[in-house]
């Protein structure tokens, strides 16, 4: 790639932080605006999108927005997972998070097509996780699993990713936390936590199509490799197991004898248990010293499986 | 020679885009007259194409050998035309400012109106193009310029006013916020890429004519890095602009398909590693490069406008190809037919459908659609300006899960519906293969990757499913039942991993 068109004035401090994601405008409405959603009206500040007037208001269909997050400024909406869909007369359907309120709009949660869009997406969703919800850290308390209940969710149309080849290693090797990336849905709100609220400058969005990960800026494989200083943020933020505090990791799983969180993926990147430190050796500053993760299991085998397969 | 080419007599022009050279450097060196590179006219059947002008005459010798072309040199350069031999002679005005266009196909296939000067002048000389009536835009009256930007329609998935009216992007550049700039998206079509390496000045025209409405500081080239002629010819184009109020920049992007989409082409531009499409609203003509209100448009978009502006009717530009001899570029009025693009091409075999509109285009069994946005829409079919002709031999099954298995492939990431729909949608054709045919399923899928993606790649990757389902469902039932029409899908293909 060329550029012989560039930007002079970034700042220093967010200049080397490379979160692999879109640039996205500005987002909410310009003005204040009153909005009617399901035949309540609802007006709301400049800045707002829909998913705030179909949140201020009893709806007739459960909206389960999974993927935004409404806690803190710098993080979202991403925009991505879709189970926002709702209709306006204006515009059809439109992704509620990311849409503008603008004044006079009419919104239905219930018309068909949104609906559909909606369940449809969330199946989705689960058709790429691994829905072992009895053996995960964040049972009980995952925004994954709070929107499947309150969509009635019993049998995804597209099944759950439980073939045990395709399952990406669990990466424990920081003593603080733990990836299981099986159960991502590429939200994006650690890669922001970490970014825009942290500045650190760690978790990117990489890869594209069905290889699109979270990962590290630096290169590394792993977490204790990458440049991390355990602040926890990521954890705080993330909406489902994927990323969890070491130590309760466990904490939620139900008590079936030989069946862990572990064990239903198959194989992990081990810590080595040599730092105890929140700052990774690569954030120390260190890097000779210390022995690296080890491996349980080959690492890089579920990378490009099935590419060569000829249709059909 | 004289200062443009169009007032030199006798001169032997050769025209191509790849095996031109070798015939240029044999006539060149087999005669004193002058003889000039042009660009390609579009129409790889007939090149490198030899244009002998003498006397108000032109002959043409189509997919002339170095030989040939060194014969017709040496004749021409004894005072003669060589008509005996000439595949046509068209007579006309003493310094004609288009390509004379013979009553034969290619050439005469559709009109040229926008492909008139395609051909005809060597690309990257301005006196040429100024002699030409090139850069008249740019001293038009503005709201001339403004009418002509509402009458056209943006062209092909990489123009951010894709299939709508451009002046409103204009009006809302100039309303908003910020220091505007213009991007000329020219990533990935064959008619753009004719556009840039036979008659680069005539989209960099259209681009600082609206850079100078909407007063914005710089013009972005944008195309692909594997576009290497493309990319010379318009960075040699753009040292030879005359002078305007914008910076004009080349840049290169990667690749890929995605690339093109119009957001993408913004965060390429603006040097991001990753691609993956920028949320809307607000419109990049709002918040678009580094945040300023930008203009994203395709050169086939721009070179309508200065066409308009100058009064002509709006056309489309076409690029057949597929299970054709010879893949040929033609332009048609708006109320023609893609039907006439057929005439331009041999169909290998017999013709059986069309895939109109690009990857991902519609399937259609006739292509008797006016080239409107209209026309297209209400055929099911896409608006990206290229038709791939599929014969008797193609499996339709196999073909619509190659474009979905593409979609899979080849799409950002970004998105639930796109990311994970793709696939499932790659799967449901799959087990057709297995016996089970579910378009109920298949349908419900689509309807939903169509309303909720974020980009138009995945809108657009639903489109040869859709249109496949709409005409050959029949293929499908076929398949379910352990069948392949065409003999493409074996059995044994079913299981197999191939290398
Ligand atoms: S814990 Fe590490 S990865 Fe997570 S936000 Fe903090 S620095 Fe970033
Ligand atoms: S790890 Fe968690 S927060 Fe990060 S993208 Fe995945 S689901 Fe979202
Ligand atoms: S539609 Fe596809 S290509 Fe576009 S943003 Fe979504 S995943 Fe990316
Ligand atoms: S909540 Fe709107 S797309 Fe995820």
């Amino acid at each position: 790639m060329s550029s012989e068109f560039t930007r002079t004035d970034v700042p220093p401090l967010t200049e080397a932080i490379q979160p692999g994601t879109a640039t996205d405008p500005t987002i909410g409405s310009t003005d204040t605006a009153t909005v009617t959603v399901d035949g309540h009206e609802v007006t709301l500040e400049e800045g707002a999108t829909v998913l705030d007037a179909v949140t201020a208001v009893d709806t007739n269909e459960d909206v389960p927005a999974l993927c935004s997050y409404d806690r803190e400024d710098n993080i979202g909406p991403r925009s991505e997972c879709r189970t926002c869909m709702v209709e306006t007369d204006d515009h059809g359907l439109v992704p509620s998070c990311s849409f503008p309120a603008e004044d006079g709009l009419n919104v239905k949660t219930d018309a068909t097509a949104a609906t559909e869009a909606r369940d449809v997406n969330l199946d989705l969703v689960l058709s790429n996780h691994n829905l072992r919800c009895t053996t995960c850290g964040k049972n009980g308390r995952c925004e994954l699993q709070d929107a499947a209940i309150a969509t009635d969710v019993e049998e995804p149309r597209y099944g759950v990713l439980d073939d045990r080849d395709a399952y990406e290693p669990i990466d424990d090797s920081s003593s603080f936390i733990q990836i299981d990336r099986n159960k991502c849905i590429l939200c994006n709100r650690c890669v922001e936590a970490c970014n825009d609220v942290q500045v650190e400058g760690v978790l990117h969005m990489e890869g594209s199509g069905q290889d699109t990960r979270i990962g590290f800026q630096n290169g590394a494989e792993t977490m204790a490799d990458s440049t991390c200083v355990s602040c926890g943020h990521c954890v705080t933020v993330c909406p489902t197991g994927s990323l969890v505090e070491k130590g309760i990791e466990d904490a939620a799983t139900l008590p079936i004898p030989g069946f862990t969180q572990k064990n239903s993926i198959g194989q992990s990147f081990e810590s080595t248990d040599e730092n105890k430190e929140p700052m990774t050796p690569m954030k120390q500053d260190d890097r000779s010293e210390t022995n690296g993760p080890t491996s349980t299991n080959t690492a890089g085998e579920s990378e490009s499986e099935s590419e060569l397969e000829d249709w059909p | 020679m004289t200062e443009h080419v169009l007032e030199a007599s006798p001169v032997l022009r050769v025209a191509g885009r790849n095996s031109r050279d070798e015939v240029l450097n044999v006539a060149t060196s087999a005669a004193s007259l002058p003889v000039v590179a042009v660009g390609s006219t579009g129409l790889s059947a007939l090149e490198p194409l030899v244009l002998a002008t003498q006397n108000r005459q032109t002959a043409f010798y189509e997919s002339c050998t170095p030989q040939r072309a060194a014969d017709l040199a040496d004749t021409l350069d004894n005072g003669e035309l060589d008509i005996e031999d000439a595949d046509a002679v068209i007579e006309h005005a003493s310094t004609p400012t288009r390509l004379p266009i013979p009553d034969r196909s290619p050439l005469g296939v559709g009109t040229r109106t926008v492909l008139g000067r395609c051909g005809w002048l060597r690309p990257t000389c301005p006196n040429d193009y100024r002699a030409s009536g090139g850069f008249e835009t740019l001293t038009a009256d503005g709201e001339t310029v403004v009418g002509a930007a509402r009458r056209v329609t943006g062209r092909g998935w990489g123009d951010a006013m894709a299939d709508t009216s451009v002046g409103d992007s204009w009006k809302r550049v100039i309303d908003a916020d910020g220091d505007p700039a213009v991007v000329v998206n020219a990533h990935g079509t064959p008619s753009d890429r004719l556009l840039l390496e036979s008659l680069p000045f005539l989209p960099l025209e259209g681009a600082l004519a609206a850079a100078q409405i909407v007063d914005a500081s710089d013009v972005i080239i944008y195309l692909s890095e594997a576009d290497n002629q493309a990319h010379e010819r318009v960075t040699a184009a753009i040292e030879n602009l005359p002078q305007t109020n914008a910076a004009v920049h080349a840049v290169t992007g990667p690749d890929e398909y995605r690339a093109a989409e119009p957001t993408m082409a913004l965060e390429a531009i603006e040097g991001s590693q990753r691609l993956e499409a920028r949320l809307r609203p607000p419109q990049p003509d709002i918040e678009g490069i580094y945040g300023r209100p930008t203009l994203v448009h395709t050169p086939r978009t721009l070179a309508q406008i200065v066409h308009a502006t100058s009064g002509a009717a709006p056309t489309r530009i076409v690029t057949i190809r597929g299970d054709v001899q010879h893949e040929a570029t033609v332009e048609l009025p708006a109320d023609g037919s893609l039907a006439t693009a057929r005439e331009a091409v041999t169909v290998d075999g017999t013709f059986k459908c069309a895939c109109v509109g690009g990857q991902f285009g519609g399937l259609t069994p006739d292509l008797d659609i006016a080239p409107t946005p209209d026309a297209l829409g209400a055929a099911g079919v896409g608006t990206e300006g290229v038709i791939d002709v599929l014969n008797e031999d193609q499996c339709l099954v196999a073909y619509i899960g190659e474009q979905s298995r593409f979609a899979q492939d080849e799409n950002c990431g970004r998105c639930v519906p796109c990311r994970e729909g793709t696939v499932q949608l790659t799967d449901l054709l799959r087990e057709v293969y297995d016996g089970s045919f579910r378009p109920d399923a298949i349908e419900e899928l689509l309807r939903v990757i169509e309303s909720s993606s974020i980009c138009a790649f995945g809108r657009d990757a639903t489109r040869p499913v859709a249109t496949g389902l709409d005409h050959f469902e029949d293929e499908f039932a076929v398949h379910a039942g352990g069948q392949c029409p065409t003999g493409t899908c074996t059995t044994e293909l079913q299981h197999e991993v191939s290398q």
